[in-house]
């Protein structure tokens, strides 16, 4: 079967491997490969070659592979490049064939596109249902914790204010003798510029990093004194946080980076949760709900020598200010202080010691499982890369609009761009369809000759 | 049934003489099938039972694909039409639409005259109130006189007629539009068999004798000089005499007296169920809904050249005639008018869309078709698109030959079948441009570009404009040839000129006319070309100016055609589908896509449903072949 869209993805498991593999299938593949490679490597020879990106700047050095359809994984084109890993210059590398009219393949979708052209046999069918299945799922889950915070409710409200400009476009032209025609209104420029304005800032900041490269977030909280910060110096292998025994050391946010199999992680230390007439201290602790609220995954430490009976209600307390129950796991610390813990620990309860080390290598896996690092599946990376895919694309549409309205007063070529920059940030906020569309005009427009 | 008498046998019986009855009945015939048309009245075949126009946004573009399979509304209407508008004009090519304003007594008899003149039609007036079914298949209908008529396929177009109740007040009496009795024994049959019923609302306004309107302070909006014309092969000497519009408003008093009779409007107090159209409101609904407007635009539209009688666009109403009569005479212009007809509210039975195929057959019942407003549609523009798809699968089938529809990126049509049979509707759908995502592609004047090389292969189109097409086509190519060949070199004057600039190299004209100040006849005559035919001159220019975006439409619709035609084979299990929540299967296991692309616009559908649906479709593909 023919199949028109040519995909790109990351083929290796997120993380720091030795080697990190892009693949790309479909009719393009060629072109892409020629683009990246200079030229195209012979089918099922391994080339040593430069990747480089549209601006002829080296991204990384590699072996090459092509192989010719129907001959290959998927039945298509396949190129595969094989770098140095790290997921920066993976990313790099995926976002230069995105460049050459790639798109991101969907969690499965080379498997997928395997068993539909006869790649794979009946037998294994119901793995592939089951993997699309999952991952799909997973990738939903990768995609929120992208989305968290900030950069989410940026990217609604501009998709929102999309969708009123678009109200107003629309309107115009399918109904013309209804004394609503905008096009001409300052309004309607006013707003284009503003939503251009927006995408290009979200974007400029994506691409320094702020967004894309900021990685995970974990935020560590807990009563005072439960050893928050030592676990912090633990997990980072600095003294970057003050640690003694008077509680209420940390009276402000500390964070550092720590990597786990190469994926960087932002780990917050915060003031400990109670209450406290210090002003500062209060300040830290509304700062450290904040902190946590925004993370990708909470780590609530408690002290096990003080807690032994009722950790779990000191949990549910510190949750309970937090709102945040689903996204946490529990740190029991100072367990060599306990003689015979009898604790039902679990995936995400775990008990460490910060003073001798103990448990802190379950701590290490636990937290790359949850950043997504362990998984066969679609990384955070990924998700991002396709949120900035979908930006830069809106980006492009509005500011092509706004030249084209300049230009020729071409109101439905604008409609035409703002239904394409529309569509691309719906990708990120979920689907608006035309039906909601003339919805709105109907409830915001008296519309009825 | 007592005497039932048989009849000689047809390949199609339509059902219904209105806008989808005649064009249904019009493209079986011309493709070639025996055909009969029965209505429950001659004289009102072709009839306007709304407003006195055809055509306008996204109208017009249905009306004009219908004409360039060889329908006959466009025709009919450039025979009637007494007021010609282009709308958005001065907006580009693809949101243009034309409307006219149509004596509804010429109207009919150029829809009359057409029937009347069209081989293997013949009409029979007579009310049908039974289908004869065999196993899951219509093999005809029965009339109210016994008279069985037998055919292999059945067009079922019956407006508004099933069930229509009319309201004026807390008045109701049954009909299927004012003066005309509803077929009730025909709904209560269909209610019998395995279809979904649901009830729609709709209105008109009072209509107003004009010799009791004062013109004098009103706005007249005369016609668009140059005058447009409906059909590819029409003229503007088809037309008759141009007469004006006029326009006025709503007054606070209006507004007033609309408020003091809403405890006793049918709408208001939950007597009328159905739903009404959120475009076109009745006047109480736009007064409490947007209380803060102060003032509501009305057209008078004429009636006809032999009338006197108005149509008063944009008051539709079920209040009661009083109110009626008081709300009309506090508008400016109608402070002495009468009416000749009181507005009303009518609410009819229509059939869940989605249960239909893409070629209009329903799925519950082989050989039936169901076209018009009996689909959930409202307009008489989306009813002939209908008509024109049903009667030419009606008589596909009947001959054995393969169905034909068209798809989203083709034209209008296809937007209007496949929202109604994925998306079905909640209120009389209407089209609009913004529901077609090709718009730029589908365009009322390149509609015979896209339309008639399929209606001549399906046996619709005339050699008479077959050969109009032709040649147009032919002075397409030599002017794109031409304007790509011809250079203008730095120092011609006239070119300069028109540009106010200079050249600061050659140029071709057609780079030229690629500019968004340039326009064809200004620059044909600045480099002395003498071309007649302002519309091929024009087509050339669209090609040329929206060249970038045609190409990325056409991209965008290559690149996923060859997945979303993919057909999902009628006997799919889409409860056994592994993996989908509850909510998608339900939903495919509804509508029962028939391809790829149509389930992925159901609602809620996700990349990875539609994934999980083609892994299966695979598999069972692998069993069979195994």
């Amino acid at each position: 079967m023919s199949r028109g869209e040519t995909i790109v993805a990351v083929a290796t498991p997120p993380g720091k491997g030795g080697i990190g593999v892009v693949r790309v299938s479909g009719p393009a593949t060629p072109d892409i490969g020629r683009a990246l490679l200079g030229s195209l490597p012979q089918p099922r020879y391994a080339r040593y070659a430069d990747f480089r990106g549209a601006d002829g700047q080296i991204i990384d050095t590699g072996l090459a592979l092509f192989f010719k359809a129907p001959r290959s994984f998927t039945g298509e084109d396949v190129l595969e490049l094989h770098g140095h890993g790290g997921p920066v210059v993976l990313d790099m590398l995926v976002e230069a064939v995105l460049d050459q009219g790639a798109r991101l393949a969907r969690p499965g979708e080379f498997s997928e596109r395997a068993f539909l052209n006869d790649k794979i046999d009946l037998s294994q069918a119901e793995a592939i249902a089951d993997l699309i299945d999952s991952v799909s799922r997973e990738a939903v889950r990768g995609a929120l914790r992208s989305m968290q915070g900030a950069f989410s409710e940026r990217v609604g409200e501009i998709s929102e204010a999309v969708l009123n400009l678009r109200i107003f476009v629309e309107a115009a032209i399918d109904f013309p003798e209804e004394e609503i025609d905008f096009l001409a209104d300052d309004r309607v420029t006013a707003s284009i510029e503003d939503i251009a304005t927006r995408l290009d800032h979200i974007v400029g900041e994506a691409g320094q990093g702020a967004l894309l490269r900021e990685g995970f977030t974990l935020a560590i909280v807990g009563r005072p004194n439960a050893g928050k910060s030592s676990i912090m110096n633990c997990l980072t292998g600095a003294d970057s946080s003050i640690v003694t025994a008077v509680p209420g050391t940390t009276r402000d946010v500390v964070r550092e980076v720590i990597q786990i199999e190469g994926m960087p992680i932002r780990v917050v230390d915060t003031a400990g949760i109670r209450v406290s007439s210090d002003e500062i201290e209060v300040e830290g602790i509304r700062r450290a709900i904040g902190e946590a609220q925004r993370a990708d995954q909470v780590l609530v430490v408690v002290d096990l020598s003080e807690h032994v009976g009722d950790w779990r209600a000191v949990v549910a307390d510190v949750l309970n200010q937090l709102e945040r129950g689903d996204i946490c796991t529990v740190v029991l610390n100072k367990v060599d202080l306990v003689q015979t813990p009898d604790l039902e620990l679990s995936s995400n309860v775990i008990a460490v010691s910060a003073r001798t080390g103990e448990g802190m290598d379950l701590l290490r896996k636990r937290l790359a499982s949850v950043a997504g690092l362990s998984d066969n599946v679609e990384g955070l990376y990924l998700a991002r890369r396709r949120h900035l895919d979908a930006l830069e694309r809106a980006g492009r549409a509005v500011s092509e609009g706004r030249r084209q309205l300049a230009a020729s007063g071409a109101g439905e070529l604008l409609a035409e761009e703002l239904r394409q920059c529309h569509q691309a940030l719906c990708e990120i906020t979920g689907e608006v369809t035309s039906d909601d569309l003339l919805g709105k005009i109907f409830s915001s427009f008296c519309i009825g000759k | 049934m007592q005497s039932m008498a048989e009849t000689e046998r047809f390949d199609v019986v339509i059902v219904g003489g209105g806008h989808a009855g005649t064009e249904a009945a019009l493209a079986a015939a011309r493709s070639g099938a025996r055909t009969l048309l029965l209505t429950q009245n001659i004289e009102t075949l072709g009839q306007m039972s709304c407003n006195p126009a055809i055509g306008g946004i996204g109208k017009s573009h249905l009306v004009k694909e219908v004409d360039a399979m060889g329908g006959a509304m466009a025709k009919a209407a450039d025979s009637a039409g007494i007021h010609f508008r282009t709308l958005n004009a001065r907006k580009g090519p693809a949101v243009r639409a034309t409307r006219a304003q149509a004596d509804r007594a010429l109207y009919r008899q150029a829809i009359r005259s057409q029937v009347d003149n069209q081989q293997n039609l013949v009409l029979f007036q007579g009310t049908v109130e039974d289908l004869v079914v065999d196993g899951e298949r219509v093999t005809g209908v029965v009339t109210q006189m016994g008279l069985t008529f037998r055919a292999a396929s059945v067009v079922l177009t019956v407006g508004t007629f099933l069930g229509g109740v009319i309201h004026v007040g807390f008045d109701k009496q049954q009909g299927g539009r004012a003066g005309d009795a509803p077929s009730n024994r025909l709904a209560q049959r269909l209610r019998e068999l395995p279809f979904k019923v649901d009830r729609l609302k709709t209105g008109t306004p009072p209509r107003i004798d004009g010799k009791t309107v004062d013109f004098s302070g009103l706005e007249a909006q005369p016609g668009d000089e140059p005058r447009p014309v409906m059909s590819f092969l029409g003229a503007p000497s088809d037309h008759p005499r141009q007469v004006s519009c006029h326009i006025t408003h709503t007054s606070e008093r209006t507004h007033d007296i609309i408020r003091g009779g809403l405890d006793r409007s049918p709408l208001f107090s939950g007597e009328i169920e159905g739903i009404g159209p959120r475009y076109c409101p009745s006047i109480e609904d736009k007064v409490v809904r947007f209380a803060d407007k102060t003032s509501h635009q009305i057209f008078i539209e004429p009636e006809g050249l032999g009338t006197r009688e108005l149509y008063p666009n944009g008051i539709s109403t079920s209040l009661p005639y009083d109110v009626q009569i008081d709300l009309v005479r506090s508008i400016k212009g109608f402070e002495r008018a009468h009416i000749t007809r009181p507005g009303y509210a009518i609410e009819y039975d229509f059939f869940e869309p989605r249960d239909l195929r893409p070629t209009l057959e329903t799925k519950h019942l082989a050989g039936l078709f169901f076209a018009g407003q009996i689909n959930g549609t409202t307009g008489y523009e989306e009813a002939a698109a209908q008509g024109l798809v049903a009667g030419i699968n009606a008589a596909r089938q009947a001959r054995s030959l393969e169905p034909w529809s068209p798809r989203r990126d083709e034209a209008y049509i296809g937007v209007l079948i496949d929202d109604l049979i994925t998306l079905g509707t909640r209120e009389p759908y209407r089209m609009f441009t913004s529901r077609a995502e090709y718009r730029l592609v589908l365009r009322q004047d390149n509609a015979d570009r896209r339309l008639t090389p399929v209606g001549r292969e399906l046996g619709l189109v005339d050699d008479v404009r077959w050969g109009r097409f032709s040649d147009k086509l032919e002075r397409i190519e030599s002017r794109r040839v031409a304007l790509q060949h011809h250079l203008c070199r730095p120092g011609d004057a006239a070119v300069e000129a028109l540009l106010s600039k200079p050249l600061s190299r050659e140029h071709h004209l057609a780079d030229l006319l690629k500019r968004p100040e340039v326009h064809i006849e200004s620059l044909l005559s600045a480099v002395g070309l003498d071309w007649e035919d302002a519309v091929a001159n024009e087509q050339v220019e669209i090609d040329f100016k929206y060249a970038g975006y045609i190409a990325r439409q056409q991209e965008e619709i290559d690149r996923t055609r060859s997945r979303s035609e993919q057909v999902i084979p009628a006997d799919t299990d889409f409860g056994a589908i592994k993996g989908l929540s509850n909510e998608v299967r339900q939903k495919l296991v509804q509508v029962e896509p028939t391809t790829i692309g149509q389930a992925s616009r159901i609602p809620g559908m996700t990349p990875a449903a539609i994934s999980l649906l083609l892994v299966h479709l695979k598999r069972g593909q692998q069993r069979k072949t195994a």
